[in-house]
């Protein structure tokens, strides 16, 4: 089995690079570079202008040996080299981004599981009665609506109404209770449907753990509902939930784009959409071998973890 | 309906019944057992005909402003969900902005769903080589944020229709694959498959007239779950400026950044597409939870699809 999970943490790199390729490849084949951007935005029409930016962000060099030098850095030195359209080095701004995209991420996964794990476990538990179908409706309904429609909602209702500035700009740790409240609104708006979806998984892993056998034995033995429910159920139930806690790092991304961008968040997913404008592609290709990388790890841990939990997976 | 009753309904279906007969009855028993799921299947087909209809529905052209309306005027008998800023009828823009993300929803996953059994029948029936190269493209495509990849294919293609439609295809074909690829190798491994063979049969036979077949409930159930999410995935991008071509009207697009400075003065330019989004994606999804559940409620909360 270790030779198994030794293969696969050599695929990573692998994958990793083919990757790095793919991304490279889609970023050169967009219509329009930076040159282009800058000087369109300085109003500098002149091919002198594209001409004198091309050569200042290397962007002349021929493409193979761009990439080479690029997939070098990153190798030998773990540098993603500076950014086509600010000049800043990459390593430091994504530390200073990923910060915040994460207080953002963790505060709304701690949101999305107090949403999450009550209402699926109460669901569970009266399963087929009215609150049931009550909290599943809501489930849905919390997975369902679009959460930039909610977000801009949010923002706008409470200013006609009451002129009160639901998020206030984002100022960072220097004005704590300012910079909590920015932090609370973004995670509750996106833990509406993270809370919806881990809900229906803790209900329906719940509800397999109630008709199992080892649970008509605890009642069997005389044990009060509760603490059958919270001694015998409750803890099983929740392995499904590791899976997601890990992969919603992953898919931190994609709802912090939206998000941040709405919020005005300094965070990664403002500063992928902007890089996205500003065709600054070194920008995007470290964000893509960071969180691919992630990505490529974390699930070899949970395939790990399964395995040393449970002894009867094999690989 | 009680479990009992559900179990012995196929019973009352006798075989000289007629195939019309047979439907209504499975459709009835749809209603009945089902009726979140009805309701949603309702709202969708409204919705549908709202935007397939739109022209006949005291709609005017949604790109145009009307010369005699006022700016940011609210609901009126004229206007039933009020004007823009640029004296545009809502009513309208809300109707034939269901089109773009209804057709992007569907075909989105008619494209996974086909690329989905084909690539899975590939990996799961010829193995090997065939299934290592398959799997390696999972993965790479799983890795990296489906955001990403969107927005790679839209700054690098173009923003119509045909091109959200194949990225977001792209970013959803993956888990198709893996859930139809599964379900692939255990039939594989059945008793009939084997029979089959010992008679003589060939590879491609059994894999389109034996195993294909036997797909087919969870391909219904992963396509009808996979709706709702391929349409917010669109819904999310053109929401941030970077899906379909500005201009187009589409719920999503009118609820973005260039209208945002105004909501504050029309809340119904943010209530009515937006509510509208929203009621599309929540009917799909009571819809196809139901028909997991009457299909094949093993996969109920997998959290796979």
């Amino acid at each position: 089995m270790w030779a198994y999970f030794i293969r696969r943490l050599l695929l990573v790199p692998v994958t990793l690079f083919i990757i790095t390729v793919i991304v490279f490849i889609f970023m050169r084949a967009v219509p329009g570079d930076a040159a282009d951007v800058r000087c369109g935005a300085a109003g500098n029409f002149d091919q002198q202008c594209f001409d004198v930016v091309r050569e200042e962000l290397g962007l002349n060099e021929n493409k193979f040996g761009q990439y080479l030098k690029w997939i070098g850095d990153v190798i030998l030195r773990g540098d993603f080299g500076y950014s086509l359209s600010q000049r800043a080095h990459i390593n430091e701004e994504m530390g200073k981004r990923m910060w915040n995209t994460v207080q953002v991420g963790l505060l709304s996964m701690l949101f999305t599981l107090a949403i999450g794990i009550p209402v699926g476990a109460i669901s569970a538990v009266r399963a087929g009665r009215l609150s049931d179908y009550v909290l599943r409706f809501l489930a849905v309904m919390g997975l369902s609506v679009p959460n930039f429609w909610i977000a801009t909602m949010v923002i706008i209702f409470p200013a006609v109404w009451w002129g009160v500035r639901i998020a206030p700009d984002w100022v960072g740790w220097e004005e704590p209770l300012t910079h909590l409240q920015i932090l609370a609104v973004a995670a509750a708006v996106i833990s509406l449907a993270g809370g919806g979806t881990f809900a229906r998984i803790v209900r329906s892993s719940m509800l397999e753990v109630l008709r199992s056998d080892q649970v008509r034995t605890a009642r069997a033995k005389g044990l009060r509902e509760f603490a059958v429910v919270a001694r015998h159920v409750f803890r099983p139930s929740m392995i499904p939930l590791f899976t997601l806690v890990g992969l919603q790092f992953s898919l931190l991304l994609g709802g912090s784009v939206i998000i941040e961008s709405i919020f005005n968040i300094p965070g990664i997913g403002l500063w992928v959409l902007q890089a996205v404008g500003e065709r600054d592609f070194m920008i995007i290709q470290a964000v893509v071998v960071v969180f691919a990388g992630w990505f490529l790890l974390i699930t070899l841990l949970i395939d790990i973890a399964y395995a040393w939990v449970d002894p009867r997976i094999r690989y | 309906m009680t479990a009992a009753d559900a179990m012995a309904a196929p019973l009352e279906l006798a075989p000289q019944r007629g195939r019309a007969r047979r439907a209504l009855a499975a459709f009835g028993r749809f209603v009945r057992t089902q009726p979140l799921g009805a309701a949603g299947a309702i709202v969708i087909i409204l919705l549908i005909a709202g935007s397939v209809f739109a022209a006949d529905l005291n709609t005017v052209d949604p790109k145009s402003s009307i010369r005699e309306a006022k700016a940011l005027d609210a609901p009126s008998g004229d206007h039933f969900f009020g004007t823009d800023r640029s004296r545009r009828d809502v009513w309208s823009r809300v109707l034939y902005g269901g089109r773009p993300t209804l057709i992007i929803g569907f075909g989105a996953v008619a494209v996974t769903m086909a690329a989905g059994v084909v690539l899975a029948l590939a990996a799961g029936f010829l193995g090997g080589i065939v299934d290592v190269i398959i799997s390696r493209l999972i993965e790479i495509i799983i890795a990296v944020p489906a955001i990403l990849w969107l927005l790679m294919f839209t700054t690098a293609i173009d923003r119509s229709v045909q091109t959200l439609v194949f990225a977001v295809a792209f970013t959803f074909t993956p888990i198709a694959i893996r859930l139809f690829r599964g379900n692939v190798i255990q039939e594989r491994s059945i008793t009939y498959v084997e029979a089959a063979r010992v008679i003589g049969a060939s590879g491609p036979r059994i894999m389109f007239r034996h195993i294909l077949p036997n797909l087919a409930p969870l391909v219904i159930v992963a396509a009808s779950i996979t709706i709702p999410a391929a349409m917010l995935s669109e819904a999310g991008l053109t929401f941030l400026g970077l899906g379909l071509e500005p201009g187009t009207p589409s719920w999503a697009q009118d609820l973005g950044p260039s209208n945002r400075p105004y909501f504050r003065l029309a809340w119904w330019m943010l209530v009515f597409p937006g509510a509208a989004l929203a009621l599309a994606v929540l009917a799909f999804n009571f819809f196809g939870d139901s028909v997991r559940d009457v299909l094949d409620p093993r996969l109920r909360g997998s959290g796979l699809i």
